[in-house]
């Protein structure tokens, strides 16, 4: 009889993702089968060598900004709504109990709208780095050269984008 | 309970509390970066990737369920969207010039023009050619080498993000690591002759 050789297998076998019996059978045609274990010992090889490729890249330190501009620039339907429906469902299973907690609601809304107030606040101040990201990193690009010291220079930065090629050499 | 760390905090940002998905980028934005740079090999175009899969996640955060786990969830997207942006061409052509040189690299002739010490030119050498490797397989095989080889993903997992069967992964990993072996000869211990294969 003509054995099979389970060469589709060996890539499993070497990640130890076979179940454990036919990881047995595979193993032992392995052994008695040099071809099987030249191919086992090349892919294996291969898996090693991929282990040794050097890290990715790191994130630039203004990933997480630039990520943070695109989030406050997301228009209101394409936010994410937090989840309410148990609360609904909370407050009708709940109703003998309304009035004992009608106090600590009232504080909770209070608290609740200073939060939202904050959280309004937060996202204006996003909004506005999201709309003035492009002066903001014209801005950290020429002062990290040490040439922004005056309120001019600083307007000087702004205009970046409006000058022309070649416009103010002399 | 949640079943992990980051299952509990994207409950927490279904919710409503961003600081939680503040946390969910901090953990796991440098990784995205990673994994996106494996499909374009281009730092700046991997952020712009790995960006956009922050956004898809903030948006998508809705259909979450904490009975899938985060990992695989956010992977998902990732690969979705990679393969995606592989699918619009944009890198048609360096995917092209990729499988043009696919055949074995030679370590001794990739050395970046630069001096270097002798074990970063190695890891040049060998960053091109995985980078070919990558260019020369079809997609599938490639999200699956990316996801098992260089992200650690079981099989299991591979089949939960490519929303595909386990028995699927293992030909997918299989054939892609026959591939590798193949480009990746001249950077393993001993090469053989393929006329001994089965």
């Amino acid at each position: 009889m003509r054995t099979k050789h389970p060469t589709d297998e060996l890539t499993a076998l070497v990640d130890g993702a076979l179940p454990a019996d036919r990881a047995a059978e595979v193993l032992r045609h392995v052994e008695a089968c040099a071809a099987c274990r030249i191919e086992r010992d090349r892919l294996a090889s291969a898996v090693a060598a991929l282990r040794r490729l050097p890290p990715a890249p790191e994130p630039s330190p203004l990933f997480a900004t630039r990520l943070a501009a695109r989030l406050a620039r997301l228009a209101p339907d394409e936010r994410p709504r937090p989840a309410r429906g148990f609360r609904l469902g909370a407050w009708g299973d709940l109703s003998s109990l309304r009035w004992k907690l009608a106090v600590p609601a009232a504080a909770a809304v209070l608290a609740a709208g200073i939060v939202v107030s904050a959280v309004r606040l937060h996202r204006a101040e996003e909004k506005a780095v999201a709309e003035n990201l492009d002066l903001l990193l014209d801005y950290e690009a020429v002062s990290s050269l040490g040439d922004v010291n005056s309120a001019d220079d600083a307007a000087v930065v702004a205009l970046l984008d409006e000058i022309a090629p070649g416009e103010g050499t002399p | 309970m949640a079943p992990d760390a980051d299952a509990a905090l994207m409950l927490a940002f279904q919710q409503g509390d961003e600081g939680a998905f503040r946390k969910l980028f901090e953990r796991h934005a440098r990784a995205m970066v990673g994994f996106c740079h494996h499909f374009v090999r281009d730092a700046a175009r991997a952020e712009e990737l790995a960006q956009d899969v922050f956004v898809n996640l903030y948006r998508a955060s809705g259909h979450y369920r904490p009975s899938a786990r985060f990992k695989t969830f956010l992977y998902r997207i990732a690969s979705n969207h990679c393969l995606n942006e592989l699918r619009r061409g944009e890198y048609a052509a360096r995917a092209a010039e990729g499988r043009a040189g696919a055949e074995p690299a030679d370590p001794d002739g990739l050395v970046s023009p630069a001096p270097t010490p002798e074990a970063s030119a190695e890891g040049a050498a060998l960053e091109r050619a995985v980078g070919a490797l990558l260019a020369r397989l079809p997609e599938k095989q490639r999200a699956a080498l990316v996801l098992c080889r260089l992200e650690g993903l079981s099989y299991e997992e591979i089949a939960d993000v490519l929303e595909t069967s386990v028995s699927a992964v293992k030909s997918l990993v299989h054939r892609a690591t026959v591939t590798a072996a193949a480009v990746l000869a001249p950077f393993m211990p001993s090469a053989l002759p393929k006329e001994v294969l089965p």
